[in-house]
Protein backbone atom coordinates (compact mmCIF):
# COMPACT_ATOMS: atom_id res chain seq x y z
CA UNK A 1 0.00 0.00 0.00
CA UNK A 2 3.14 2.48 1.21
CA UNK A 3 4.59 1.36 -1.77
CA UNK A 4 2.16 2.17 -4.70
CA UNK A 5 1.79 5.42 -3.05
CA UNK A 6 5.58 6.11 -3.41
CA UNK A 7 5.02 5.20 -7.41
CA UNK A 8 2.22 7.78 -7.71
CA UNK A 9 4.09 10.42 -5.70
CA UNK A 10 6.91 10.11 -7.82
CA UNK A 11 5.35 9.91 -10.98
CA UNK A 12 2.90 12.98 -10.02
CA UNK A 13 6.59 14.51 -9.36
CA UNK A 14 7.80 13.89 -12.67
CA UNK A 15 4.74 15.20 -14.63
CA UNK A 16 5.57 18.56 -12.33
CA UNK A 17 9.02 18.28 -13.41
CA UNK A 18 8.25 17.68 -17.28
CA UNK A 19 5.18 20.65 -17.16
CA UNK A 20 7.58 23.18 -15.70
CA UNK A 21 10.42 22.44 -18.11
CA UNK A 22 8.43 23.19 -20.94
CA UNK A 23 7.24 26.25 -19.44
CA UNK A 24 10.53 27.38 -19.50
CA UNK A 25 11.76 25.52 -22.80
CA UNK A 26 8.63 26.58 -24.84
CA UNK A 27 8.95 30.49 -24.96
CA UNK A 28 12.98 30.46 -25.49
CA UNK A 29 12.45 27.77 -27.96
CA UNK A 30 9.47 29.83 -29.68
CA UNK A 31 11.62 33.16 -29.21
CA UNK A 32 14.83 31.67 -31.02
CA UNK A 33 12.42 29.98 -34.02
CA UNK A 34 11.01 33.90 -34.65
CA UNK A 35 14.45 35.20 -34.42
CA UNK A 36 16.18 33.00 -36.37
CA UNK A 37 12.86 33.75 -39.38
CA UNK A 38 13.23 37.37 -38.42
CA UNK A 39 17.66 36.88 -38.88
CA UNK A 40 16.43 35.87 -42.26
CA UNK A 41 14.16 37.94 -43.43
CA UNK A 42 16.51 41.20 -41.80
CA UNK A 43 18.84 39.97 -44.27
CA UNK A 44 16.65 39.88 -47.05
CA UNK A 45 15.32 43.22 -46.28
CA UNK A 46 18.61 44.66 -45.69
CA UNK A 47 19.90 42.85 -48.94
CA UNK A 48 16.89 44.82 -50.82
CA UNK A 49 17.61 48.13 -49.35
CA UNK A 50 21.29 48.35 -50.75
CA UNK A 51 20.42 47.09 -54.02
CA UNK A 52 17.25 49.76 -53.91
CA UNK A 53 19.43 52.22 -53.05
CA UNK A 54 22.20 51.94 -55.50
CA UNK A 55 19.56 51.26 -58.22
CA UNK A 56 17.87 54.64 -56.91
CA UNK A 57 21.59 56.62 -57.16
CA UNK A 58 21.63 55.15 -60.62
CA UNK A 59 18.22 56.59 -61.56
CA UNK A 60 18.91 60.00 -59.71
CA UNK A 61 22.19 60.43 -61.46
CA UNK A 62 21.07 59.86 -64.77
CA UNK A 63 17.56 61.87 -64.23
CA UNK A 64 19.22 64.90 -66.76
CA UNK A 65 21.06 62.53 -68.89
CA UNK A 66 19.53 63.62 -72.17
CA UNK A 67 20.72 67.21 -73.99
CA UNK A 68 17.05 68.09 -72.70
CA UNK A 69 17.35 67.31 -69.54
CA UNK A 70 18.63 70.12 -67.15
CA UNK A 71 16.88 69.41 -63.99
CA UNK A 72 17.35 68.36 -60.80
CA UNK A 73 16.36 64.70 -59.76
CA UNK A 74 12.82 63.88 -58.61
CA UNK A 75 12.17 62.23 -54.96
CA UNK A 76 9.06 60.76 -56.68
CA UNK A 77 10.86 59.86 -59.98
CA UNK A 78 13.37 57.77 -58.11
CA UNK A 79 11.34 56.25 -55.01
CA UNK A 80 9.42 55.04 -58.37
CA UNK A 81 12.06 53.47 -59.38
CA UNK A 82 12.91 51.39 -56.59
CA UNK A 83 9.30 50.89 -54.92
CA UNK A 84 8.74 47.72 -56.50
CA UNK A 85 12.33 46.63 -55.51
CA UNK A 86 11.53 47.23 -51.94
CA UNK A 87 7.76 46.34 -51.69
CA UNK A 88 8.25 42.94 -53.03
CA UNK A 89 10.98 42.33 -50.31
CA UNK A 90 9.59 44.79 -47.50
CA UNK A 91 7.25 42.50 -45.41
CA UNK A 92 4.76 44.53 -43.65
CA UNK A 93 6.59 47.93 -44.11
CA UNK A 94 5.36 50.67 -46.55
CA UNK A 95 7.33 52.59 -48.88
CA UNK A 96 7.14 56.77 -48.82
CA UNK A 97 8.49 59.22 -50.68
CA UNK A 98 10.39 61.87 -48.53
CA UNK A 99 9.91 64.96 -50.45
CA UNK A 100 11.59 67.57 -47.72
CA UNK A 101 15.49 67.94 -46.64
CA UNK A 102 16.97 64.30 -45.68
CA UNK A 103 15.57 63.37 -42.33
CA UNK A 104 18.28 62.86 -39.91
CA UNK A 105 17.68 59.72 -38.27
CA UNK A 106 15.19 56.80 -39.00
CA UNK A 107 13.03 58.48 -36.10
CA UNK A 108 11.94 61.52 -37.78
CA UNK A 109 10.91 58.76 -40.69
CA UNK A 110 8.50 57.29 -38.00
CA UNK A 111 7.36 61.02 -36.33
CA UNK A 112 5.85 61.68 -39.64
CA UNK A 113 4.74 58.62 -41.96
CA UNK A 114 4.10 56.36 -37.97
CA UNK A 115 5.62 53.12 -37.75
CA UNK A 116 7.27 50.55 -40.31
CA UNK A 117 7.58 52.68 -42.75
CA UNK A 118 10.76 53.27 -44.66
CA UNK A 119 11.32 56.92 -46.72
CA UNK A 120 13.35 57.18 -49.95
CA UNK A 121 15.04 60.63 -50.01
CA UNK A 122 16.66 62.41 -52.59
CA UNK A 123 19.46 65.32 -52.31
CA UNK A 124 21.36 67.09 -54.56
CA UNK A 125 24.65 69.21 -54.03
CA UNK A 126 25.57 71.95 -56.81
CA UNK A 127 28.52 72.74 -57.35
CA UNK A 128 29.68 76.78 -56.30
CA UNK A 129 28.91 78.74 -59.79
CA UNK A 130 32.11 79.69 -61.79
CA UNK A 131 33.27 82.98 -61.78
CA UNK A 132 35.75 84.81 -63.52
CA UNK A 133 39.60 83.56 -62.17
CA UNK A 134 42.20 86.35 -61.06
CA UNK A 135 45.18 87.02 -62.76
CA UNK A 136 47.44 84.43 -62.54
CA UNK A 137 44.99 81.49 -61.47
CA UNK A 138 43.95 79.12 -64.04
CA UNK A 139 40.43 78.27 -65.21
CA UNK A 140 37.62 77.09 -63.71
CA UNK A 141 37.26 79.37 -60.78
CA UNK A 142 36.71 78.70 -57.93
CA UNK A 143 37.89 75.14 -57.83
CA UNK A 144 35.86 72.33 -58.19
CA UNK A 145 32.78 74.65 -60.06
CA UNK A 146 32.74 72.78 -63.36
CA UNK A 147 32.02 69.41 -61.40
CA UNK A 148 29.08 67.74 -62.24
CA UNK A 149 26.26 68.02 -58.92
CA UNK A 150 26.39 65.21 -56.63
CA UNK A 151 23.04 63.41 -55.85
CA UNK A 152 22.96 61.66 -52.72
CA UNK A 153 19.81 58.91 -52.37
CA UNK A 154 18.83 57.28 -48.75
CA UNK A 155 16.58 54.58 -47.64
CA UNK A 156 15.57 55.71 -43.92
CA UNK A 157 13.08 53.94 -41.57
CA UNK A 158 12.18 51.03 -39.74
CA UNK A 159 11.42 47.89 -41.35
CA UNK A 160 9.05 45.46 -39.43
CA UNK A 161 10.81 42.65 -37.47
CA UNK A 162 9.24 39.22 -35.76
CA UNK A 163 10.64 39.73 -32.53
CA UNK A 164 10.23 42.82 -30.60
CA UNK A 165 12.45 44.42 -29.23
CA UNK A 166 14.59 42.82 -32.71
CA UNK A 167 18.09 42.76 -31.64
CA UNK A 168 18.93 45.24 -29.85
CA UNK A 169 17.77 47.34 -26.48
CA UNK A 170 16.40 50.57 -27.08
CA UNK A 171 14.68 49.81 -30.39
CA UNK A 172 10.84 50.55 -31.24
CA UNK A 173 9.41 46.51 -30.68
CA UNK A 174 8.50 45.21 -33.82
CA UNK A 175 10.75 47.14 -35.79
CA UNK A 176 14.27 47.48 -37.10
CA UNK A 177 15.91 50.83 -38.03
CA UNK A 178 17.73 50.98 -41.39
CA UNK A 179 19.71 53.70 -43.13
CA UNK A 180 21.29 53.60 -46.32
CA UNK A 181 22.58 56.49 -48.47
CA UNK A 182 24.80 56.26 -51.76
CA UNK A 183 26.39 59.81 -53.16
CA UNK A 184 27.43 59.91 -56.97
CA UNK A 185 27.88 62.71 -59.05
CA UNK A 186 25.26 63.38 -62.20
CA UNK A 187 25.43 62.83 -65.52
CA UNK A 188 25.32 66.72 -67.10
CA UNK A 189 24.92 67.48 -70.16
CA UNK A 190 26.61 70.98 -70.75
CA UNK A 191 23.38 73.50 -71.25
CA UNK B 1 15.71 9.39 -2.81
CA UNK B 2 17.32 12.53 -1.66
CA UNK B 3 20.83 11.87 -3.14
CA UNK B 4 19.31 10.66 -6.51
CA UNK B 5 17.01 14.24 -7.12
CA UNK B 6 20.48 15.79 -5.89
CA UNK B 7 22.25 13.81 -8.65
CA UNK B 8 19.78 14.68 -10.77
CA UNK B 9 19.90 18.78 -10.18
CA UNK B 10 23.65 18.39 -10.73
CA UNK B 11 23.57 16.56 -14.09
CA UNK B 12 20.81 19.76 -15.13
CA UNK B 13 23.33 22.47 -14.27
CA UNK B 14 26.23 20.98 -15.92
CA UNK B 15 24.04 20.32 -19.18
CA UNK B 16 23.00 23.82 -18.81
CA UNK B 17 26.09 25.00 -18.52
CA UNK B 18 27.66 23.09 -21.65
CA UNK B 19 24.92 24.07 -23.83
CA UNK B 20 24.53 27.66 -22.95
CA UNK B 21 28.07 28.80 -24.03
CA UNK B 22 27.82 26.34 -27.22
CA UNK B 23 24.58 28.01 -28.27
CA UNK B 24 25.97 32.13 -28.06
CA UNK B 25 29.06 30.46 -29.69
CA UNK B 26 27.00 29.45 -32.91
CA UNK B 27 24.60 32.54 -32.34
CA UNK B 28 27.80 34.95 -32.19
CA UNK B 29 29.49 33.53 -35.36
CA UNK B 30 25.89 33.58 -37.15
CA UNK B 31 25.71 37.37 -36.70
CA UNK B 32 29.14 37.27 -37.68
CA UNK B 33 28.47 35.95 -40.75
CA UNK B 34 25.68 37.68 -41.55
CA UNK B 35 27.68 40.95 -41.06
CA UNK B 36 29.96 39.90 -43.12
CA UNK B 37 27.74 39.46 -45.96
CA UNK B 38 26.07 42.49 -45.16
CA UNK B 39 29.64 44.57 -45.56
CA UNK B 40 30.38 42.68 -48.55
CA UNK B 41 26.85 43.80 -50.45
CA UNK B 42 27.79 47.32 -49.21
CA UNK B 43 31.54 47.44 -50.65
CA UNK B 44 30.14 45.69 -53.99
CA UNK B 45 27.41 48.49 -54.21
CA UNK B 46 30.17 51.47 -53.20
CA UNK B 47 32.45 50.11 -55.95
CA UNK B 48 30.38 49.60 -58.96
CA UNK B 49 28.93 52.86 -58.53
CA UNK B 50 32.40 54.25 -58.29
CA UNK B 51 33.51 52.68 -61.49
CA UNK B 52 30.59 53.87 -62.85
CA UNK B 53 31.16 57.57 -61.78
CA UNK B 54 34.00 57.87 -63.72
CA UNK B 55 32.08 58.37 -67.11
CA UNK B 56 30.18 61.95 -65.35
CA UNK B 57 33.12 63.29 -65.73
CA UNK B 58 34.76 64.85 -69.36
CA UNK B 59 37.83 61.78 -70.97
CA UNK B 60 39.93 64.58 -70.83
CA UNK B 61 39.15 66.81 -67.90
CA UNK B 62 42.09 66.89 -64.93
CA UNK B 63 41.87 68.29 -61.64
CA UNK B 64 44.15 71.92 -61.15
CA UNK B 65 46.24 72.37 -58.37
CA UNK B 66 44.56 72.03 -54.73
CA UNK B 67 41.68 69.88 -55.65
CA UNK B 68 41.13 67.08 -52.98
CA UNK B 69 38.65 64.51 -52.68
CA UNK B 70 37.34 64.16 -48.77
CA UNK B 71 36.16 61.02 -47.49
CA UNK B 72 32.78 62.50 -47.43
CA UNK B 73 32.26 64.64 -50.80
CA UNK B 74 30.01 67.00 -48.91
CA UNK B 75 33.15 68.32 -47.29
CA UNK B 76 34.93 68.57 -50.47
CA UNK B 77 35.42 72.23 -50.59
CA UNK B 78 37.57 72.62 -47.09
CA UNK B 79 41.17 71.73 -48.30
CA UNK B 80 42.33 71.94 -45.29
CA UNK B 81 41.02 68.16 -44.08
CA UNK B 82 43.81 66.02 -43.03
CA UNK B 83 42.61 62.86 -44.40
CA UNK B 84 41.50 63.98 -47.77
CA UNK B 85 43.16 62.77 -50.75
CA UNK B 86 45.52 65.09 -52.90
CA UNK B 87 43.99 64.59 -56.59
CA UNK B 88 45.89 67.67 -57.78
CA UNK B 89 46.56 66.84 -61.65
CA UNK B 90 44.88 63.60 -61.89
CA UNK B 91 41.91 62.98 -63.94
CA UNK B 92 38.58 64.63 -62.70
CA UNK B 93 36.81 60.96 -63.12
CA UNK B 94 39.58 59.27 -60.31
CA UNK B 95 38.45 61.80 -57.65
CA UNK B 96 34.63 61.21 -58.79
CA UNK B 97 34.82 57.48 -58.27
CA UNK B 98 36.79 58.17 -55.05
CA UNK B 99 33.72 60.52 -54.03
CA UNK B 100 31.09 58.19 -54.83
CA UNK B 101 32.68 55.81 -53.03
CA UNK B 102 33.45 57.38 -49.66
CA UNK B 103 29.99 59.11 -50.31
CA UNK B 104 28.02 55.39 -50.25
CA UNK B 105 30.40 53.01 -47.95
CA UNK B 106 29.80 52.89 -44.35
CA UNK B 107 32.96 53.11 -42.40
CA UNK B 108 32.43 50.82 -39.28
CA UNK B 109 35.33 51.03 -36.92
CA UNK B 110 35.80 47.21 -37.19
CA UNK B 111 37.14 47.68 -40.90
CA UNK B 112 40.58 47.63 -41.35
CA UNK B 113 41.00 49.28 -44.77
CA UNK B 114 44.03 47.82 -47.06
CA UNK B 115 45.53 51.01 -48.77
CA UNK B 116 46.23 51.01 -52.07
CA UNK B 117 46.95 53.83 -55.27
CA UNK B 118 43.60 56.07 -56.16
CA UNK B 119 44.54 56.14 -59.50
CA UNK B 120 45.75 53.79 -61.97
CA UNK B 121 46.52 53.54 -65.93
CA UNK B 122 46.84 50.44 -68.20
CA UNK B 123 46.37 47.08 -67.15
CA UNK B 124 45.29 43.96 -69.37
CA UNK B 125 43.08 40.90 -68.34
CA UNK B 126 45.49 39.03 -70.98
CA UNK B 127 44.36 37.17 -74.00
CA UNK B 128 45.60 34.22 -73.14
CA UNK B 129 45.37 34.50 -68.88
CA UNK B 130 48.37 36.45 -68.46
CA UNK B 131 46.86 39.00 -66.46
CA UNK B 132 49.30 42.25 -65.85
CA UNK B 133 48.13 44.79 -63.36
CA UNK B 134 47.69 48.87 -64.03
CA UNK B 135 50.15 51.29 -63.10
CA UNK B 136 49.84 54.41 -60.30
CA UNK B 137 49.46 57.88 -62.37
CA UNK B 138 52.47 59.70 -60.86
CA UNK B 139 50.84 61.99 -58.94
CA UNK B 140 48.01 59.44 -57.50
CA UNK B 141 47.81 59.53 -53.27
CA UNK B 142 48.93 55.77 -52.33
CA UNK B 143 46.73 55.17 -49.03
CA UNK B 144 43.10 55.27 -50.75
CA UNK B 145 40.53 52.90 -49.58
CA UNK B 146 39.49 52.39 -53.60
CA UNK B 147 42.17 51.59 -55.99
CA UNK B 148 40.46 52.54 -59.60
CA UNK B 149 42.05 51.74 -63.02
CA UNK B 150 41.08 54.84 -65.08
CA UNK B 151 41.80 56.23 -68.70
CA UNK B 152 42.37 59.74 -69.70
CA UNK B 153 43.85 62.39 -71.96
CA UNK B 154 46.46 64.69 -70.17
CA UNK B 155 45.97 67.98 -70.90
CA UNK B 156 49.73 67.41 -73.04
CA UNK B 157 47.27 65.16 -75.39
CA UNK B 158 49.15 62.08 -73.85
CA UNK B 159 46.67 59.14 -73.40
CA UNK B 160 46.28 56.94 -70.75
CA UNK B 161 44.86 53.70 -71.55
CA UNK B 162 42.44 52.00 -69.18
CA UNK B 163 41.94 48.53 -68.30
CA UNK B 164 41.75 46.36 -71.58
CA UNK B 165 39.67 43.61 -70.43
CA UNK B 166 39.79 40.95 -73.57
CA UNK B 167 36.49 39.23 -72.92
CA UNK B 168 34.52 42.00 -73.91
CA UNK B 169 34.77 42.29 -77.96
CA UNK B 170 37.18 40.01 -78.59
CA UNK B 171 39.75 39.33 -79.98
CA UNK B 172 40.53 43.29 -79.73
CA UNK B 173 38.93 44.04 -75.96
CA UNK B 174 37.67 46.81 -74.80
CA UNK B 175 38.96 49.73 -72.84
CA UNK B 176 36.68 49.09 -69.42
CA UNK B 177 37.16 51.33 -65.38
CA UNK B 178 38.34 48.89 -62.95
CA UNK B 179 37.62 49.51 -59.20
CA UNK B 180 38.67 47.38 -56.58
CA UNK B 181 38.50 47.82 -52.40
CA UNK B 182 39.84 45.50 -50.35
CA UNK B 183 39.00 45.03 -46.03
CA UNK B 184 39.49 42.97 -43.32
CA UNK B 185 36.96 42.38 -40.51
CA UNK B 186 38.15 42.87 -37.47
CA UNK B 187 35.30 41.55 -35.18
CA UNK B 188 37.79 41.99 -32.15
CA UNK B 189 36.24 45.42 -32.23
CA UNK B 190 33.16 44.33 -31.50
CA UNK B 191 30.64 42.97 -28.53
CA UNK B 192 31.01 39.62 -30.38
CA UNK B 193 34.70 39.30 -29.90
CA UNK B 194 34.55 36.49 -27.17
CA UNK B 195 33.34 33.71 -29.69
CA UNK B 196 34.19 34.84 -33.38
CA UNK B 197 37.84 34.23 -33.57
CA UNK B 198 38.13 34.32 -37.32
CA UNK B 199 38.72 37.85 -39.19
CA UNK B 200 37.30 37.14 -43.01
CA UNK B 201 39.12 40.11 -45.95
CA UNK B 202 37.14 40.61 -48.14
CA UNK B 203 37.24 42.21 -51.62
CA UNK B 204 35.06 43.81 -54.00
CA UNK B 205 35.80 44.28 -57.51
CA UNK B 206 33.72 46.11 -60.18
CA UNK B 207 34.34 46.62 -63.53
CA UNK B 208 32.13 50.01 -65.84
CA UNK B 209 31.48 50.06 -69.66
CA UNK B 210 31.61 53.09 -71.03
CA UNK B 211 28.59 54.56 -72.54
CA UNK B 212 27.76 54.45 -76.20
CA UNK B 213 28.71 58.12 -76.33
CA UNK B 214 32.20 57.28 -74.77
CA UNK B 215 33.17 54.21 -77.08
Amino acid sequence: MEGDERVRRCRRRTRAQATLEFAFAAPLFLLCFFATIDAALWAVQSSAVVSAVEEGARVAASAASTPAGQRAPSAQEVTAGVVGQLKSALFATSVRTWTAACPAAPGDVEAVFGPRVVAVCVHENAPPPCTTPPRGVPAPYPLYCADSPTVSVRVVGFIASLVPPAFGLGWHGGEIPVDDGATTHTLRFAP
Amino acid sequence: MTRRRSGGSAQAILETALVIPLMLLLISNFLALMVQVSVQEQMDSAVSLAAESRFQAPEAAHDSSGARCCPDPRCCNRASDASSLNTSGLPTGCRFAAETFYGTMPFERFLIWHPAPLCLTGGDSGASGQARTGVPYRDSPRDSHLSCVIGSTDPNGTVHRGFLDHALNPPFGLYVVTCDATATLDFSRTPLAWGVFWSPTIHAHAEAVPPPFRQ
